[in-house]
């Protein structure tokens, strides 16, 4: 059994509950244990408009907490893996930076030393844990179920620092729902962003971005939109009715986490995976919700 | 400590503004000159679409130098961070690192910080999150808060006074 410490970020930690309970699920029936660790911050991306460098400083501050326990970090929130990752490329070979931004983690006792990876959700399911695995637990039949995958900017881009997967033709989400027995097919918008970063100043244009996508998603007649991002999750289920009203739509496409549809396929109940949670009209599906 | 260090033009604000200031001129010398304006950019530009950000006429206007004109404009924060314009751009240009450094300008010359940012900004820096825990309603109308939910105590710094402590200098300090 492989451990990793769980950075959960702000999103999920604080309203995206339902990724979090289905993480906490899932991962320990794939053999992987979470660890948690008191003291987290935001990891800093969100606010890299305001000021780049305390993003810098949060996810340097970040992974030292982690490398205290001496194992590499499981950032499910693709926003902090990208945060994390990027912070780490430019400590790792700027040391003038590196010193730099130790000057300031001292006052918290921390050291930031470069040791620990930085785990993305894509990676730990595909690369790490693999398609094998994920097949023989899986045993509820998922009735091919037509899904569209929505990877999140941010976990594809930008490449140069190291992304879990293809930045224009993402495939392992795909890979992964195949062997829970869904039908995952391509479609045009499939890379388009949700908005959500733009909530911060610009919520009516987000949510104009969100409803833009989800239309086409509906049009086109898949079952399920499947999503990894709390950001890109608050946008499209959460906020779906509100989306919809945006480009005048009635929405009902029934939005899950990639983990909440695996810990259904594993035959976890839809309570543990607060499937009650998620404000889509998930109950259209039949798989066990209420 | 308040969000006014952090934004204001006040005498600790210098090293801030010296460090962006070399941002941008490095990137206006290095990076701009690349640039041949084959708008790939702004063909994939997510805010484009929408909000009529032209992210090669950015790059364009950085290596006219007309940084004041674009700190003073709403547009720079139209970018959603999707990434797209630097993951494309065949010279590796990237508009959206650009507009970050703008952003981060504006913000310490003192402009208005738009929309709820300064919000998440003050979250950050009193709890150490964007925003803090919520009281969530399931589809049937029940409220559940984490431990409704059997999840564990949240992970937040545990002594905000260091952590604030650590802000504040960074704020101050050039990097």
């Amino acid at each position: 059994m492989k451990s990793y410490v769980l950075y959960p970020g702000c999103v999920m930690p604080t309203e995206q509950y339902a990724y979090e309970m289905s993480i906490r699920e899932v991962f320990p029936l794939l053999d992987v244990k979470l660890v948690d660790q008191k003291g987290f911050s935001c990891c800093g991306e969100p606010i890299k408009s305001v000021n780049q460098m305390l993003s810098l400083a949060l996810s340097a501050r970040n992974i030292s907490l982690a490398e205290k326990e001496g194992l590499d970090i499981f950032a499910p929130c693709p926003m902090c893996h990208l945060a994390l990752s990027e912070s780490k490329r430019i400590l790792d070979s700027d040391p003038a930076m590196k010193k730099k931004i130790n000057n300031f983690l001292a006052d918290e006792g921390l050291t930031y030393e470069g040791k620990a990876s930085i785990v993305s959700i894509l990676d730990l399911l595909y690369d790490i844990i693999g398609i094998e695995k994920i097949k023989k637990l899986a045993k509820k039949p998922l009735n091919e179920l037509k899904v569209a995958t929505h990877y999140g900017c941010h976990l594809i881009r930008p490449s140069e620092i190291g992304r879990p997967d293809d930045s224009e033709n993402p495939q392992k989400m795909e890979k992964i729902l195949e062997a829970i027995g869904t039908k995952p097919l391509d479609y045009p918008e499939k890379l388009d962003c949700c908005g959500g970063l733009l909530t911060a100043n610009l919520p009516e244009s987000a949510l104009t971005k969100t409803g833009q996508k989800l239309q086409k998603v509906q049009e086109q007649g898949f079952d399920a939109f499947i999503d990894t991002c709390p950001w890109c999750h608050r946008q499209y289920d959460s906020k779906q009715i509100k989306a919809g009203e945006t480009v005048a739509a009635k929405l009902e496409v029934p939005v899950l986490y990639l983990t909440q549809l695996l810990g259904l396929s594993f035959g976890i109940s839809s309570d543990k995976l607060g499937l009650d949670l998620n404000l889509s009209p998930v109950d259209k599906l039949n798989l066990g919700g209420k | 400590m308040s969000i006014i260090d952090l934004t204001s033009m006040g005498e600790s604000q210098v090293n801030l503004r010296d460090e962006i200031n070399e941002r941008l001129s490095r990137l206006q010398d290095e990076i701009s000159d690349y640039c041949y304006q084959c708008a790939k950019c702004t063909s994939g530009c997510e805010a484009h679409k929408l909000l009529e950000l032209e992210p090669h006429k950015i790059v364009a206007l950085l290596k006219r130098g007309l940084i004041d004109e674009m700190i003073n404009s709403d547009l720079i924060w139209t970018c959603m961070s999707c990434f797209k314009c630097r993951e494309r751009c065949p010279q590796k240009v990237a508009p959206v690192e650009v507009l970050f450094a703008l952003k981060n300008m504006a913000v310490a010359s003192g402009k208005q910080i738009p929309g709820n940012y300064t919000a998440m900004l003050q979250s950050v820096l009193s709890i150490g999150l964007l925003q803090d825990v919520k009281n969530i309603t399931t589809r049937d109308n029940k409220s559940k808060n984490r431990s409704d939910l059997g999840l564990p105590e949240i992970s937040k710094p545990t002594d905000p006074t260091k952590f604030q402590m650590m802000l504040s200098k960074l704020a101050v300090e050039k990097v």
